[in-house]
């Protein structure tokens, strides 16, 4: 609050009609952006006043840990989209994140109960992982493809060979990793949860607080300007596709410490993943996807789940209660985004 | 000079190549699985390709052709399938006659094509979020009306037998549902490449700004565009429905992924690389000859996943990637 008085009063000590208006502009995105943020936590109210035990530490520690998939697939689309620009058509986009878990999952499940070790599975799990991706930057980078086109097309053969290894079966799995990652903790914390913190952090240092990550936004922003300052585009563009094959591998380990094996239809997450990445960008001051948006967009699905399923709301009301939600706060977002003027 | 010249001769036949790259691909697939598999190329065969692989997934890209070319996109094009075939069985499960069927099954997939022009033109919200809300809306309801995704079968009432004849009978020698797409993707044609309207939705995806201060009432066409895509996608849950005789919750959404791919598969056809309905036919005509191919050549439905990502891969490099080197 005390932010947007200093804008005002800054504004009308200028004396500049121009001024005045930009700061009345920033003022209206402001109170538009705080109103969306303002539903999210009226629901979140609603929660704690009537939902028995959400507030309970064991409770929101079981969100954090449903969160994580979630959130590990999220910062790889979110770096994507950094990266590749936020257009509809032509931006930044991987549609084979989710495949590109399950077939991780397959490999990593595969291997354990082939034998081989926790290293070695792990190892190879983050290599298909960071392959697939690669594939996607040199489809989109090296040959020019729209990522739309690119990433559907692997999608479909990440799917198949998934497939094509696990029968579209179950593959159990277990070992001393998954199982300390399943019942480990620290500081009463379980260990899938310190996963998602970490990671979080890690991602919100290497995005949010390095020159690397400013470059990225550059990038994505304005291609052409970040050429002309002497930054390699297609290298920027290249790495994000990379790290998000990476955490593809990383939600992939997670995803069969918490089932005990390998299933099929992960790519049903994908439509989460992209409106977890999508949704945070209405926490940023600018509307643009950022890591901490993200992390909280996937707490709030998290939570919002949660919540429903201890009020005893029938768990088909969540995805139609998600999708209003993103319209309404998209439509807000849009709403303040006109009131800005053009970008 | 003559060092030159060599240059763009070289860089011409690359340009040919990229251009055609998508009718050289299925020339070779055709001869390949011809070669192949003795099946391939008997009438029954194409003529199974045709009726199961083709029609219906047709119908959805010549919708979303429309939506493409307009600039925008639509996720929910496997909802507007969805409600439309649900609509469609429970209004015949409860006895009322064809004509109502059809028309609340239009009825409902229109209710979703309405819900998105108004998402998109009065509220602002980019066509990728706005179907993709809509989408998660849509799984909801779905789940909400089946108790959680239950099918409904048509147990044998008069107009349920007399929808499954129709949808298995022929028309001239042709099977009727060929008809209906033959019908509406000349009708797409005209309307997106011969008429005004399509000339704004032309314009509306090349330059949006220019469209709009050149007068053209782009809140308008562009409800239409999104209204027009729902219907498409709404026969395509009517025939789907009438085929198989029940509504399956959540079937429809199958169908996304494929004609998105056919529709920019399609692209590659012209040089700005618009949308058009004959490249979408032919990116249709491209995956299901595909799918067919490697089933009758004995890979199973796993591995020809694998096959069509492949393959799809490879067209689309060989287009965007030699148009780069053209260039």
């Amino acid at each position: 609050m005390s932010a947007t008085v200093l804008h005002g009063e800054v504004g009308v000590s200028d004396e500049k009609q121009a001024a005045a208006k930009s700061a009345g502009r920033r003022f209206g995105a402001l109170v538009v952006r705080l109103g969306a943020i303002a539903a999210f936590a009226a629901i979140m109210a609603y929660f704690v006043v009537f939902a028995p035990g959400f507030t309970s530490t064991f409770n929101l520690i079981n969100v954090v840990e449903q969160s994580a998939i979630l959130g590990v697939l999220a910062y790889g689309m979110t770096a994507v989209i950094i990266g590749g620009g936020s257009d509809v058509t032509e931006g930044g986009i991987d549609l084979s994140i989710a495949a590109n878990m399950g077939l991780c999952a397959a490999v990593y499940a595969t291997l354990l109960s082939m034998g081989y070790g926790d290293f070695l599975s792990v190892l190879a799990a983050i290599a298909v992982g960071m392959a697939v991706g690669a594939l996607n930057a040199i489809a989109v980078v090296g040959l020019g493809i729209l990522p739309l086109l690119a990433t559907l097309a692997v999608l479909n053969v990440a799917a198949g060979m998934e497939l094509t290894l696990t029968q579209n079966t179950v593959v159990g799995a277990s070992s001393p990793l998954l199982g300390l990652l399943v019942s480990g903790s620290f500081l009463g914390i379980s260990a899938l949860a310190w996963a998602l913190i970490v990671f979080s952090a890690i991602m919100i240092a290497v995005i949010h607080g390095t020159a690397f990550g400013l470059r990225l936004y550059a990038v994505g922003g304005h291609p052409e300007a970040a050429r002309a300052a002497g930054l390699s585009v297609p290298f920027y563009v290249s790495f994000t596709y990379v790290l998000s094959g990476f955490c593809a591998a990383v939600a992939s380990i997670l995803t069969v410490s918490r089932l005990s094996a390998s299933t099929p239809g992960s790519g049903e997450l994908l439509l989460s993943v992209l409106a977890a990445a999508l949704l945070g960008t209405v926490f940023s001051r600018r509307f643009v996807p950022t890591m901490g948006g993200t992390l909280l967009s996937v707490l709030f699905i998290g939570l919002l789940a949660n919540g429903f399923q201890l009020l005893n709301v029938s768990s088909y009301w969540v995805n139609g209660v998600q999708g209003a939600l993103i319209l309404l706060v998209v439509a807000i977002t849009s709403f303040a985004r006109g009131s800005e003027g053009s970008r | 000079m003559s060092v030159s010249a060599n240059d763009s001769a070289k860089v011409s036949v690359r340009g040919f190549l990229a251009k055609y790259s998508v009718l050289i691909a299925f020339a070779a697939i055709v001869i390949f699985f011809a070669i192949a598999s003795p099946t391939f190329l008997t009438p029954a065969n194409l003529f199974n390709v045709l009726v199961n692989n083709v029609v219906m997934l047709a119908i959805v890209a010549l919708g979303l052709t429309i939506v493409i070319s307009s600039g925008g996109i639509d996720l929910s094009v496997g909802v507007s399938v969805d409600m439309a075939s649900m609509i469609f069985v429970m209004l015949l499960a409860a006895g009322y006659s064809g004509v109502v069927g059809v028309a609340g099954g239009l009825g409902a997939a229109l209710i979703v094509g309405i819900l998105n022009a108004i998402l998109i033109t009065r509220l602002n919200i980019s066509p990728f979020l706005a179907t993709l809300g809509v989408l998660f809306i849509g799984q909801s309801t779905q789940q909400l009306a089946t108790s959680g995704g239950q099918p409904i079968y048509l147990t044998s009432g008069y107009a349920a037998d007399q929808f499954n004849a129709i949808a298995r009978t022929a028309l001239l020698g042709i099977p009727t549902p060929v008809v209906v797409l033959i019908v509406l993707a000349v009708a797409v044609h005209l309307l997106l490449h011969r008429s005004v309207f399509g000339r704004y939705v032309q314009a509306m995806g090349a330059q949006p700004g220019v469209a709009w201060y050149s007068g053209i009432r782009v809140p308008r066409e562009l409800s239409m565009v999104h209204v027009l895509c729902a219907l498409l996608a709404g026969v395509t849950g009517i025939l789907l429905s009438a085929t198989v005789k029940s509504y399956v919750p959540l079937s429809g959404n199958a169908f996304l992924l494929d004609a998105i791919g056919a529709t920019f598969i399609g692209t590659t056809l012209s040089h700005e690389r618009k949308p058009s309905v004959i490249g979408t036919l032919l990116g249709v005509l491209l995956l299901a000859i595909v799918k067919n191919g490697l089933l009758l050549v004995g890979w199973n439905f796993y591995w020809q996943q694998v096959g069509i990502g492949v393959l799809v891969f490879l067209v689309l490099a060989a287009s965007f990637g030699l148009r780069r080197a053209a260039h």
